[in-house]
C-alpha cells in the first residue's frame, strides 16, 4: 500500500519530537475513477488544479471541508483518501 | 506546470513593486545627496512612482491573462497571503519604529518619512516573496492543515 501513497505532509519536525505525517491515495483514486484528471477533480472539487496537485503531492494539506469534498467526488470515505501516520524520528 | 493566476499576480507584483521602489529611492537618495530636505518635491517623484506602479500591474495582469483564464482564489491561496502577511508585517512595525526613535533624536522629516515609506514597501516585497515561497515549497508544519474548518 506503501507505493501507491501518492503525498503526504509532515507536521511536527521539531527534533526528538514525534512525526506526524498525513498521506493521500488521490492519485491512485483518480486513475481508479476512469483516469480523471486533476483539472476535472479540482473542478468539481472547487480548487484550482494547482492546489489539487499541491495536495496530491503532500506539500498542501486541505482543509476538512475540501478533504471531504475530494472523498467525496471519489465516492469514497474520508479515511480512504487520507491517512494519518505518527512515527518517532529514529525508529 | 504552469502557475495558478492567483501566482502569476503576485509575480507581476513582485516585479512591477521592486522596479518601482528601486526608482523611486535612486530618485530620492540622489535628491537627498543634493540636500533636497524638503518633502513638497518628493511628492511629485511619489505620485509619479505610484502611477508607473499601476501602469505595470494592469499590463503585467494582462500579459498574466494570456496564460490562462483567472480562477477565482481558493483557501490555498488564501492561507498563503495570510501566513506571508503574518510574516511580513514585522517589518513595518521595526520602519515606524525607527522613524519613532528618529524623530526622539530630531532627525529630517524627510529622512523618517522615508524610512516609514521604505519599510511599507519593504514589507510588501517581503510578503510578496513570502507567498512566492510558500507557493513552490509548500507551507510549513502547522500551517498547511489549519484552512477554514480545520485542517485535514
Amino acid at each position: 500500500m506503501g507505493a501507491a501513497w501518492a503525498g503526504g505532509s509532515e507536521m511536527g519536525r521539531g527534533s526528538g519530537a514525534p512525526t506526524t505525517t498525513i498521506r493521500n491515495h488521490i492519485r491512485t483514486l483518480r486513475f481508479a475513477a476512469s483516469e480523471m484528471t486533476q483539472q476535472h477533480l479540482a473542478e468539481r472539487v472547487g480548487v484550482s488544479r494547482q492546489t489539487l496537485n499541491a495536495i496530491e503531492q503532500g506539500r498542501y494539506a486541505p482543509s476538512l471541508e475540501v478533504a471531504f469534498r475530494i472523498a467525496s467526488v471519489l465516492g469514497k470515505r474520508l479515511e480512504e483518501v487520507f491517512e494519518f501516520v505518527e512515527s518517532v524520528p529514529g525508529t | 506546470m504552469l502557475p495558478s493566476y492567483e501566482e502569476r499576480s503576485v509575480w507581476v507584483q513582485l516585479v512591477s513593486l521592486c522596479v518601482v521602489f528601486a526608482g523611486y529611492m535612486a530618485v530620492s537618495i540622489s535628491m537627498m545627496a543634493k540636500g533636497v530636505l524638503h518633502l513638497a518635491p518628493y511628492v511629485a517623484v511619489f505620485m509619479t512612482a505610484v502611477v508607473l506602479l499601476v501602469v505595470m500591474m494592469v499590463v503585467g495582469h494582462a500579459a498574466a491573462l494570456l496564460f490562462g483564464k483567472p480562477e477565482k482564489a481558493d483557501e490555498r491561496d488564501r492561507q498563503i497571503g495570510w501566513r506571508a502577511e503574518s510574516n511580513s508585517s514585522w517589518l513595518l512595525g521595526a520602519g515606524v519604529f525607527a522613524a519613532i526613535t528618529a524623530m526622539c533624536f530630531g532627525i529630517e522629516t524627510v529622512w523618517i518619512a522615508h524610512v516609514l515609506l521604505g519599510s511599507l514597501f519593504a514589507s510588501e516585497i517581503l510578503k510578496l516573496a513570502l507567498q512566492i515561497v510558500y507557493y513552490r515549497r509548500g507551507m510549513d508544519e502547522g500551517v498547511s492543515g489549519g484552512g477554514v474548518g480545520g485542517g485535514v
